[in-house]
């Protein structure tokens, strides 16, 4: 075991510093099986969702545009403006811990299944296989020297990978800018610096992560996969070896009874680390390189399949279940525990407190500015006057009519150019407002006073701003 | 190299990233005024440039963190044995421990 161990440690080092330098590339083996179909069909919805999305309109416009331009985050029904950027904060906060809690339960199925390293890794791969052949013919290909059916191989693959990039470049920027419009300009050459600059810098960044870095992003770069090990517990569902069963590995016929030889279910044909994406032997425990895609339970599933042994020498398991703390069957059971209750509350009570906010949100917002040149004057009637400036923002999709209010000081007028104040949908206004009130009613030198602006015809939209007014 | 490389580059645009989301969405570039004449007149190209110019802030910082982060060890002493040392450095041949 000390041989081993040497043997590993001096293989390691070497092999680290090359991944950064010239790394080896890992060319993994392509699986079938009931994960690698999951994936298939979570590459599938993901994809289908983030290049359908900004195609789909909603109220004449696009569903989902995050419209940089003029600072407004349209998502379906809802308008989004800079001022709102609690619900972002909100957002990622439900993201961080929904995150936490898939982590705690079942370990990293958002790198296994989902995330864009992943699913760009494995559609570049699609194309890899189709246009190169399998991981052997790859190996050759690499091997051999640059010939006319080389570069066939080779630059069919990367135009195809670079289409893809370039699509996947032109939709991200379609979320910035309204797709449509991208479109017509990109079909009139009349695409401006700034969009023609982020669609290739995002389908160059695609194209090198998804075609190049692959496993380095994951094992580098993903600051996630650097801390999970704080959200990982002995009963975390993760993807393990089973050495109970699998000891001591070793190769065997198939009709040998590999107990009486004294082995265990591993045949040591090493398909688990040839299909591994990130190069690693599960056989060796929980490592952070793991991404939790599963290729080595559909490639190890298939071998005992061949060999007529039950499956599952590699499975979705726990710490705990491997340990033989307790039977496979009772991890659901053990799915309930205060790490995941904890998770669970807190996400329950954020979301709820965020749905709340979101509904009771008041579609208005007003600012208020005093007038700088003249603080206060008085009118003819012997009143004080004070000057402001009200920046009056219609949030809603309706047009709204607004009436304003003031209190603070007794008998506290308003007094406004006497043109009604209205809003088209989601327009901003500038209404100039004075109030007056009568010196003797003024005690101090300041005094706070509050503008009340409500919809003429929504009594739930309303919004009260605080203010000074200067006496004489 | 290529690890010192990534080192500077991936960090500072994590947080250039992060850092251009929090200033825009604080405040409008439409209304940042250099000696009375606003700065910039296309937001997305605001957007942009502050992309960069914070990647290059932080780009700035994660060197200087690398720059000190050698030891006294290495500041004192090669850490390549001779051999190793690259062509034309005069403490190639005959090194030793001690450069």
């Amino acid at each position: 075991m000390a041989a081993t161990d040497d043997k590993q440690a001096s293989n390691e080092a070497p092999i680290e510093q090359q991944l950064y330098a010239i790394r080896q590339t890992i060319q993994a083996r392509a699986v079938h099986g009931v994960f690698a179909n999951w994936r298939i069909a979570l590459v599938l919805l993901t994809q289908a969702l983030y290049y359908g999305l900004p195609w789909i309109s909603w109220d004449n416009r696009q569903a989902v545009l995050f419209d940089l331009a003029a600072r407004k985050f349209y998502i379906f029904g809802l308008v989004f403006w800079p001022q709102d950027f609690v619900y972002l904060t909100g957002l990622l906060i439900l993201s961080a811990l929904s995150l936490f809690l898939f982590t705690a339960v079942a370990g990293r199925l958002w790198c296994g299944y989902a995330c864009p390293q992943t699913v760009y890794t494995e559609i570049f791969m699609w194309v890899e296989n189709w246009f190169e052949g399998d991981h052997i013919a790859r190996r050759k290909l690499d091997a051999s020297p640059w010939n006319a059916a080389k570069l066939k191989k080779r630059g069919l693959k990367h135009l195809v990978w670079f289409v893809i990039a370039l699509w996947t470049g032109f939709t991200f920027v379609g979320y910035f800018t309204p797709v449509k419009t991208l479109a017509a300009e990109v079909a009139s050459m009349g695409l401006g610096p700034w969009e023609t600059f982020w669609i290739l810098f995002y389908a160059f960044a695609t194209w090198g992560n998804a075609g190049f870095m692959r496993e380095q992003v994951c094992k580098y770069m993903c600051p996630y996969a650097r801390f999970q090990s704080v959200m990982f517990d002995s009963d975390t569902l993760v993807i393990s070896y089973d050495p109970g069963r699998g000891e001591p590995r070793g190769a065997r016929s198939k009709k040998t009874d590999y107990k009486a030889a004294g082995l265990g279910a591993c045949v040591d044909c090493g398909v688990c680390v040839q299909v591994c994406p990130t190069g690693i032997d599960i056989r060796n425990g929980l490592q952070y390189e793991c991404i939790g895609c599963a290729a080595c339970i559909d490639g190890c599933d298939q071998i005992m399949d061949k060999m007529g042994y039950p499956r599952g020498l590699i499975r979705y398991t726990t710490e705990n279940a491997v340990k033989g703390k307790y039977p496979d069957q009772s991890i659901i059971r053990h799915i309930l525990r205060p790490r995941t209750l904890i998770y669970t509350v807190l996400l329950g009570t954020i979301a709820a407190a965020f749905l709340y906010s979101l509904a009771t949100r008041v579609p208005l917002r007003v600012d208020v500015v005093r007038d700088r040149v003249a603080l206060s004057k008085e009118t003819d009637d012997g009143l004080i006057e004070n000057v402001y400036r009200l920046q009056i923002i219609n949030k809603d999709n309706a047009p709204h009519r607004y009436t304003i209010g003031a209190s603070g000081i007794p008998g506290l007028k308003v007094v406004s150019a006497g043109r009604e104040i209205a809003a088209a949908p989601l327009e901003t206004i500038d209404v100039p407002v004075s109030l007056v009130a009568d010196p003797t009613d003024l005690k101090g030198r300041s005094i706070e006073v509050t503008v009340h602006i409500q919809a003429a015809d929504d009594a739930r939209i309303r919004d009260d701003v605080s203010t000074k007014f200067f006496n004489r | 190299m290529m690890q010192r490389l990534i080192h500077i580059l991936w960090p500072s645009f994590l947080v250039a990233g992060v850092a251009d989301i929090v200033f825009t969405s604080l405040f409008d570039p439409l209304e940042i005024m250099y000696r009375g004449e606003p700065l910039i007149e296309q937001r997305i190209a605001a957007y942009t440039l502050g992309f960069f110019i914070f990647w290059l802030l932080g780009i700035a910082s994660s060197m200087l963190t690398c720059y000190f982060q050698r030891g006294a060890n290495e500041i004192n002493r090669c850490p390549l044995p001779a051999t190793r040392r690259p062509e034309g450095c005069p403490k190639r041949e005959g090194g030793g421990d001690c450069c």
